[in-house]
């Protein structure tokens, strides 16, 4: 499937789990990929996956929350690659199991840097070159813990929530411009992000209990959601727009308390 | 976009409603991506004038005349289907809806009736019969087509929003009950797509100024709405289940 042949794409968040899933799925599409992640190790890496694959990939090092180095890897995505058709706008942090009571201003001011702002510098700095040429798809990781508690810590579910009204805000003051701004909700999905959490799962023998709540009754992976970035990064997707698109196996469309009976 | 990674290869589909439109279009790309498609429709004129078309274009398209609103012939020819296209469904699209627009106070018992009918028990009968076949299968996924409506007040359109939101319900429950056998069940909301039927319900300025109203600034195209189907019909959307994807370019997000 080439939905993707000649587009270049950015994706921050890249050095691993759904990032590094996407870079991979949208070059055995078709794109040419621009990697980026804080740790050039990572990125590098995925860069190679995605060349052993036989796809096209640049690694470039960069923290996505700040201006100077997305205004740095757009720069570099139009000067090696031609242009930049997707934004992918996935890198994110989170405080951990911690208590909204235990929270620390830093903490937050961290989780809405990286989450947030990276989302706003990535919708300024792409939205406004893709205005220019008519044609754009800018995505956004967003969460199920955007719409609901109990899906992440009090930090990460606000800024997450946050993401969802920027791709609403975006896609409206983008209007008849040809650029698309849309939110991926993801579920419980298995990365390295939710290892600990598996980890935890495994050794209390509970494994076998992720993901019980949502109708499907397990677990998402990372390729789940790399195949929605894909879709609405392609032509597929061209009617959707502003849109905060759950990929969760159900459980936001659930009251996940068991059957009622 | 003929392709063969994404599943539906020699799967089996039903279409609703697919002699003209959205439906039109979902049966063309379905077949394009290789499904062999049973196209349902009431109007036996229309359907088959359709489907001559579409196999004279190369597709693996057959005709099934059927009101989706009886129950027992719902069922027989679903087993009608499975028999003649050699396998169990594995796709349902559920796009058939008879609708006429009317305000709270002009709406009469026999518009309403049949707006259920067709619109909300039809969905519930192909759902059913398709249930069986993809128990069996182990696998499928049932696309219901609600609507921006669903989400959002029209003028004079109340059996249409209700209708449409009524779709959103039964899609999320059902998820629930077909989840633990591996089917999934989605609905799609399209916003305002340009066809000849909805266009003719519209002077000219009226289309005008809702078109301005579209963040994306323009109507919506049938293949495109299709294109949504065909995500929601392959394995791509594995773990989607129970959601209602809008497919409006934006139209639900504004303000305006």
């Amino acid at each position: 499937m080439q939905r993707l042949q000649g587009k270049r794409a950015i994706i921050t968040g890249a050095g691993s789990g759904i990032g590094r899933a996407s870079a991979l799925r949208f070059a055995q599409e078709g794109a040419q990929v621009l990697v980026t992640g804080r740790t050039a190790a990572k990125v590098e890496e995925t860069a190679e996956l995605v060349r052993a694959a036989g796809g096209s990939a640049i690694a470039m090092a960069a923290d996505a929350a700040v201006e100077e180095d997305v205004e740095a890897m757009i720069s570099r995505c139009i000067a090696e690659l031609g242009g930049l058709e997707v934004f992918f706008a996935n890198a994110a942090t989170w405080v951990g199991n911690v208590s909204l009571f235990e929270q620390t201003v830093a903490q937050w001011q961290e989780v809405l840097r990286v989450n947030l702002i990276g989302a706003f510098l990535a919708t300024r700095y792409a939205g406004r070159h893709m205005r220019a040429q008519g044609s754009g798809s800018i995505i956004f990781t967003s969460s199920v813990a955007s719409l609901r508690a109990n899906a992440g810590d009090a930090a990460y579910s606000a800024s997450k929530a946050a993401v969802n009204s920027l791709a609403q805000v975006a896609a409206n003051e983008l209007s008849g411009s040809g650029v698309r701004v849309n939110a991926i909700l993801p579920g419980l999905i298995e990365t390295e992000g939710t290892k600990a959490l598996f980890d935890a799962a495994k050794a209390r023998g509970a494994a076998s209990r992720l993901g019980q709540v949502n109708p499907l009754k397990r677990p998402g992976q990372p390729g789940e959601i790399a195949a929605m970035a894909a879709f609405l990064a392609s032509e597929d997707a061209s009617y959707v727009n502003g849109q905060a698109i759950a990929v969760d196996g159900g459980v936001s469309s659930t009251h996940p308390f068991g059957r009622l009976s | 976009m003929a392709n063969n990674k994404r599943g539906l290869a020699g799967s089996v589909a039903v279409v609703t409603g697919a002699a003209r439109g959205i439906g039109r279009a979902i049966a063309e790309r379905l077949a394009g991506e290789g499904a062999r498609v049973a196209c349902v429709d009431i109007s036996p004129a229309r359907l088959e004038a359709s489907v001559a078309q579409m196999r004279a274009d190369g597709l693996d398209v057959h005709a099934y005349v059927l009101d989706v609103a009886r129950r027992s012939e719902v069922h027989e020819v679903f087993q009608r289907i499975e028999a003649d296209l050699g396998g169990p469904l594995a796709t349902l699209v559920n796009n058939a809806v008879w609708a006429r627009y009317q305000s709270i106070e002009e709406i009469d018992e026999e518009t309403l009736e049949q707006m259920l009918a067709v619109g909300l028990k039809g969905i519930i009968w192909a759902t059913q019969a398709a249930t069986a076949q993809m128990k069996r299968r182990g696998a499928g996924t049932v696309i219901n087509l609600s609507s921006a409506a669903a989400v959002m007040g029209l003028r004079e359109s109340v059996a249409y929003c209700a209708v449409k939101a009524a779709v959103t319900g039964l899609t999320r429950a059902a998820a629930l009950d077909l989840g633990p056998h591996g089917i999934r069940v989605n609905a799609i909301a399209p916003g305002m797509i340009a066809t000849p039927a909805s266009l003719g319900k519209f002077d000219q300025p009226t289309l005008q100024a809702r078109e301005r109203n579209v963040p994306i600034g323009r109507f919506g195209e049938a293949r495109e709405i299709a294109a949504v189907v065909a995500f929601l019909a392959s394995a791509d959307s594995s773990y989607i289940n129970g959601a209602l994807l809008m497919a409006d370019g934006g139209l639900t997000i504004a303000g305006t």
